[in-house]
């Protein structure tokens, strides 16, 4: 019986990666998002009641920064 | 690497010479309309739908466009690509316009004239030609939509 080289099923492990990620790759045309501009597809429900949520918690937890990439808590801005 | 070029592919954009043609169903008269019917006018083409942000602001300053330019040989025409027709109607109840709009739910129109944007718009010569065409709307495009059109008419 002869076996194949390792590099081979290597490849053969890759495509079949490649081929299984195709599969979740759909291109979705700019006139066809309307399902996606829905307000119940949002990650954030509601914007406004998230940044206050996030400010209470960063006074209270003295975190200022935590929840996202602006302020490093210096206070300055 | 491959699979991201083959995601992230865009398309090619119209050229400059070719205004694919269509023939969609008025969404007041069902009256199927074509370009050529618009032959020998100016035509701004906006690709719209109720869900899109930008186009609450457009539609109406493209309405007071039409007002201002009723006497020039102008017109516009609003494709509506929303899937639902109430969508579109329910949008237009509180957002009145005054030019043509017409209903393309399947988007094949969209797909002919490879739009990369909600909302896209074309600007059409008196031969249907593609002069020019923005993707999205700010109202800094209203100034250089509004003389184009003043630029082709005159």
């Amino acid at each position: 019986m002869k076996f194949s080289p390792w590099w081979t099923d290597w490849r053969r492990l890759a495509l079949f990666i490649a081929l299984f990620a195709l599969s979740a790759c759909a291109h979705v045309e700019p006139w066809e998002r309307g399902r996606l501009a829905q307000s119940r597809m949002a990650l954030v429900e509601d914007p406004l009641l998230s940044a206050m949520n996030d400010h209470v918690y960063t006074a209270k937890e003295a975190a200022s920064g935590g929840t996202g990439p602006a302020g490093g808590g210096c206070g300055c801005n | 690497m491959l699979l991201m070029l083959i995601c992230l592919a865009a398309p090619v954009a119209v050229r400059a010479a070719d205004a694919p043609s269509f023939t969609l169903p008025e969404l007041e008269t069902g009256r199927m309309l074509s370009l050529e019917d618009f032959q020998g006018q100016v035509v701004y083409v906006d690709f719209w739908a109720s869900w899109c942000g930008p186009c609450r602001k457009s539609l109406p300053l493209y309405e007071e466009m039409r007002q201002q330019l009723e006497a020039k040989a102008f017109s516009i025409v609003a494709i509506n690509l929303d899937e639902k027709r109430a969508d579109a109607e329910q949008f237009l109840a509180r957002h009145p316009v005054g030019y043509t709009v017409l209903l393309d739910p399947a988007g094949e129109s969209a797909a002919a004239w490879q739009i990369k944007a909600m909302p896209s718009s074309f600007l059409l010569d008196t031969e249907n030609r593609i002069v020019r065409s923005w993707a999205g709307f700010t109202t800094d495009h209203l100034e250089e939509i509004r003389s184009e059109i003043l630029a082709l008419v005159d």
